[in-house]
């Protein structure tokens, strides 16, 4: 297999957008191939992450038109659905054609307009990958799932709702620093929380967890653009390396898992890039994981093999995963804050990587990053994909 | 009218229940299946209480558990008790869990015992 990095990046602002999902798609590729300044080289293949274009957005083969929009004739191009773990999807299906000789530029735009919707439909959008008969019939949604996730693991774990609003907090404070991060509000736990008037404006969604502990709905796009690392150092000034990627899938009813509370598949993906790339957890600088519920951070955080299980509470208590503690997750704001448009969010996670590990985070830099780990989350576990990216020298 | 139940698969092979049905045993790898009715009692493994009320529901919120079934198998429901504790036993019984303007759909109610 040939080397691959990312060449370039770049993203939408998340949130509410006006335009139609292909412009947006078209913002956040133009703004990665700018940022990659090919020159003559040509994009040999598009992949494009979504879920729900069909059903929200009444459009299909929407690589196709990306394609034609861009004028990138007579590039390869595909769309990748993979529920919430789409743009990961995409992103490894453009690394396996970089790294097969396939192609040697590929551009990977994750984008979803979930706005286009209400909230009641974008959030039964999300709950038709719920198992049909075992789950949705019954009422079940993603937060659903959550909930009861969340309740034993409180009980399982001594995690408290002030844990949980610490990675609101946490993350709504990074978002602040990310121009692209759809939530732009400072909060406190006061006022999530301890306030009387904390129950009106942070009501139960799937008791235990709140509204402030649930990713927003959102709109945007995320774009990268990989290469061959070798023909990367032709001419960009930092290629990232993607180092190791890994996959699994595990069961659909939520209710089969041995034990619900094991993320057995962020375990396996993780332990599979980790090995890949010769690095552990303890080697890794900066970290994106897929918190759509405040309890996913802590959770993934422990799956992935940063913290020991039933410890991801405390380290996320004594500073650790602050922006400016031993290894900061979430510098973007994470699901929470920079938001969710889901087939965005696993490219978006590698957006902001790739940015922290070629020092242009800006207020949120993590100083001298040189590894980067993302965890992108599919269905309530069922489909994980992770990365380890690292910073080449030129 | 036959009364409607929901069924697990029990693995010809092994002995295996699992639900939902899979084609491949879990377990084993085999593909023959007997009906088991999940019925009987269990113990609740966790609950959530939904405000954020998904389509076809009109109420102020809708109570869901994991249970821990005596027969060997988990399974996921609605969980009709007033004071719900992660451990508390309850029995299977059937009804509508869902409703739209031309459809009802039956399955599993928890209750307590």
């Amino acid at each position: 297999m040939r080397q691959v990095a990312i060449a370039g990046c770049g993203m939408t602002k998340f949130g509410r957008s006006d335009v139609n999902l292909v412009e947006l798609m078209c913002e956040s590729s133009v703004g990665a191939l700018r940022h990659a300044d090919l020159g003559e080289r040509r994009v040999d293949a598009v992949y494009v992450a979504n879920m729900g274009a069909a059903r929200i957005n009444k459009q299909t083969a929407i690589a196709s038109a990306l394609v034609d929009r861009l004028s990138l004739f007579p590039a390869m191009a595909e769309s990748v659905e993979n529920g919430p773990a789409s743009g990961a999807s995409a992103f490894k299906n453009g690394f396996l054609a970089v790294a097969s000789g396939m192609a040697d530029v590929v551009l990977v735009t994750g984008a979803e307009k979930m706005r286009a919707v209400n909230n009641l439909e974008a959030t039964d959008f999300v709950a038709s990958l719920t198992h049909p008969e075992a789950e949705y019939i019954y009422g079940v949604t993603l937060p659903s799932l959550a909930g009861m996730f969340t309740r034993l693991y409180m009980k399982q774990f001594g995690v408290t709702a002030e844990h949980l609003a610490m990675v609101a907090i946490k993350n709504q404070e990074n978002a602040l620093k990310n121009p692209f991060a759809h939530i732009q509000q400072r909060i406190t736990i006061e006022g999530i929380l301890h306030a009387p008037e904390a129950v009106v404006n942070n009501p139960f969604v799937a008791d235990p967890l709140r509204l402030y502990d649930c990713c927003p709905v959102s709109d945007g796009a995320a774009s990268l653009v990989l290469c061959e690392l070798d023909l990367a150092r032709e001419f960009c000034p930092a290629p990232i390396r993607v180092a190791g990627i890994g996959q699994a899938t595990d069961t659909h009813a939520v209710h089969e898992r041995p034990d619900p509370t094991q993320l057995t598949a962020v375990h396996l993906a993780a332990e599979k890039a980790f090995s890949i790339s010769g690095l552990s957890p303890k080697e890794i600088d900066v970290v994106e994981l897929h918190d759509a519920f405040t309890i996913l951070e802590i959770a993934e955080s422990e799956a992935a093999g940063f913290f020991p299980k039933g410890e991801g509470h405390l380290a996320l208590e004594q500073g650790t995963t602050s922006l400016d503690g031993a290894l900061p997750i979430n510098p973007s704001g994470g699901l929470k804050g920079r938001g969710h448009p889901v087939g965005a969010t696993g490219v978006a996670q590698l957006v902001e990587l790739t940015w922290q590990l070629r020092g242009e985070a800006d207020a949120r830099q993590v100083k001298n990053a040189k590894s980067g780990f993302a965890c992108n989350f599919g269905g309530f576990g069922n489909n994980v994909i992770t990365t380890v990216l690292v910073r080449e020298d030129r | 009218m036959i009364e409607p139940s929901v069924y697990g698969n029990r693995c010809s092979a092994c002995g295996k229940v699992s639900y939902p049905a899979h084609h491949v045993c879990p377990e084993c790898g085999e593909g023959a299946f007997e009906p088991v009715e999940l019925a009987g009692e269990g113990t609740v493994l966790t609950y959530t209480d939904v405000y954020a009320l998904p389509l076809d529901y009109a109420q102020r919120y809708l109570r869901l558990g994991m249970v821990e079934l005596d027969l060997g198998v988990r399974a996921t429901g609605q969980l009709l008790d007033e004071n719900p504790e992660i451990g508390k036993r309850v029995k299977v019984t059937i009804g509508v869990v869902r409703q739209s303007s031309d459809k009802k759909i039956y399955g599993l109610q928890f209750v307590p015992v």
